[in-house]
């Protein structure tokens, strides 16, 4: 029973909502095509937008990597680092440091470039 | 009720209008960029009013249709200094500056408030090219990259990388003439790769820019040194303008042209200096690229050829100007960063030289070869010179390639002045001259 009502606040929302979306465009025709073309100031383009883009998976994994994988091995080493004390702080200090070299490699390969 | 209520809301609103620059329109949508209540923005899908400023050479007409019926609906036209197209009889025409932005305001009340109705569509309502249903998934063809959707090639790899080897689907697309991000009139056929400028062949050459009719005076008799050195910072300041717009710094854009419409000897040219260096507009710009040897540089002439250290000015032959103890500026580097440091430091000689020469009154007496902000005017005006950038821009990421190509200042100079209502859009157009004889 309860989850026949849960269904029909379901469908009524859906109904309302897609109700708001259509009501202002029901009299409103498609664009013409030509208003749907892209905006070239006035040229066209000559193959079709379906184009392959490489989304550079490799040194996006390297700076999961960098970034994320060393902040797992942070949770652990903050429980015992209490005890362990300055041997704890050297040994986070050495792994942090080789990390960066792969971050300041990235950086000078401009990875961190918005492209 | 409460599409009326809306109705009536964005009647109020600023105007959004997309300018179309034609020869001879620049002028006109500087003084309207300034303008409250009017927006010019750079997609005519943002826009309610297409505003054709200045003349369109008539092989250009089809690329104007294009973009006329890329605005939503409602909008409006108007015509400043330009003949509206044979199909738009009664639409408005404007040649009075001033009356602009009135007439903009208006245009766009009576739209909102359906008093007027919005200007026809010019193209057949069909799709460019029909689809084809063909292939497993529609698109037109066997096996995954065979087929012509909507009848166009799929993007292909034919090309090899240039960058880094990782080859992606080059894109084709015919530019211009009216993109704003490149200079009025400039059409080019782009193969991209990615955001990597595959190719850039130039099809249309830029619209003659009409300088100050100063610079014209200046070819016939003596001026004075004071207004033509005025002259030439506002045209730099409205370059840099353009140039920061496209950075997307709009307010410093404002802030350029706002200095360059009230430009006296005694403006000071460090605050926005200062605001350029905070705001990182010459770390944006300092990547090396854009490089001029010295042909090419010789070739654009003016800031561009002293940017890459030739000590070319022709200010220095002139008697008046050796009393001012003037010695051209130069560069080094020749990129797009040395460009903009000599724009600048060009505006604040211009502006030194003025202060100095209003004070001694003093005139200009060469009148053969003059030095004009686009470059040196001897024998001859100085031509176009948008060849150099089909050897500059590939190789380019697209917004290197952008900031490049607005550092260059590559239109010829017009032979009219700025200020002469004259209507090219019929006469045989400038544009239309210099487009043929690219294409010769």
């Amino acid at each position: 029973m309860e989850l026949l009502t849960l269904f029909f606040i379901l469908l009524i929302a859906a109904g309302l909502g897609l109700l708001i979306q259509w009501l202002p465009l029901r009299r409103q025709p498609m664009p013409t095509y030509p208003q749907r073309a892209p905006f070239l100031g006035g040229g066209l383009p000559e193959t079709h937008a379906w184009s392959r883009f490489h989304v550079r998976y490799y040194p996006m994994t390297l700076l999961l990597i960098a970034f994320e994988m060393e902040m797992m091995f942070m949770y652990p080493w903050a429980v015992v680092f209490v005890e362990q004390g300055m041997k704890a702080v050297m040994e986070m200090g050495m792994f942090l440091a080789i990390l960066s070299v792969g971050i300041v490699y990235g950086w000078r390969e401009g990875v961190f470039k918005w492209q | 009720m409460a599409v009326s209520w809306l109705s009536r809301l964005a009647a109020q609103s600023s105007v959004p209008v997309f300018p179309v620059r034609g020869i001879q329109g620049e002028a006109a949508l500087h003084r309207l960029t300034l303008t409250p209540g009017v927006e010019l923005v750079d997609s005519p899908r943002h826009a309610s009013i297409l505003l054709v400023a200045g003349g369109v050479p008539p092989d250009q007409h089809d690329a104007l249709r294009r973009v006329h019926d890329q605005l939503p609906n409602p909008f409006a036209t108007l015509w400043y200094r330009s003949e509206p197209l044979a199909e738009l009889a009664s639409a408005t025409r404007v040649d009075d500056p001033d009356a602009l932005p009135g007439t903009l305001m208006t245009a766009h009340q009576e739209l909102m408030r359906g008093k007027r109705g919005s200007s026809p569509r010019l193209l057949p309502d069909e799709p460019p090219n029909p689809w084809e249903g063909l292939g497993d998934d529609g698109h037109g063809g066997e096996g995954m990259m065979g087929g012509v959707p909507y009848g166009r090639p799929m993007a292909m790899n034919m090309h090899d990388d240039i960058r880094d080897g990782l080859t992606l689907d080059s894109l084709t697309v015919t530019l211009g003439p009216f993109l704003p991000m490149l200079p009025p009139g400039l059409g080019a056929k782009v193969t991209l790769q990615g955001d990597l400028v595959q190719s850039w062949i130039t099809q249309h050459a830029p619209y003659p820019i009409a300088l100050e009719s100063v610079f014209l005076e200046a070819r016939e008799h003596p001026v004075p040194i004071a207004e033509l050195e005025l002259a030439r910072a506002r045209y730099h300041l409205q370059r840099l303008a353009f140039a920061l717009r496209l950075a997307g710094l709009e307010r410093l854009a404002l802030e350029s042209l706002r200095l360059a419409q009230g430009l006296s000897p005694d403006s000071r040219l460090e605050g926005l200096r200062r605001r350029l260096t905070r705001c990182g507009f010459f770390r944006l710009t300092t990547t090396g690229r854009g490089w001029l040897d010295e042909t090419l540089a010789r070739r654009v002439g003016g800031v561009a050829a002293r940017a890459a250290g030739l000590e070319e000015d022709l200010r220095s032959q002139d008697a008046a100007y050796g009393r001012l103890k003037f010695t051209p500026v130069v560069q080094s580097d020749g990129d797009t960063n040395a460009r903009w440091c000599q724009t600048l430091a060009e505006i604040e000689q211009s502006l030194q030289l003025a202060r100095q020469a209003e004070r001694e009154g003093l005139y200009s007496e060469t009148t053969e070869a003059i030095e004009t902000p686009r470059g040196p005017w001897g024998e001859q005006r100085p031509g176009d010179a948008s060849g150099v950038i089909d050897d500059l821009l590939p190789g380019l990421e697209w917004d290197e390639a952008m900031t490049t190509l607005a550092s260059l200042d590559l239109a010829a100079v017009s032979e009219w002045p700025q200020d002469v209502t004259q209507e090219l859009g019929e006469a045989p157009g400038d544009g239309a001259d210099a487009a043929e004889e690219r294409r010769a």
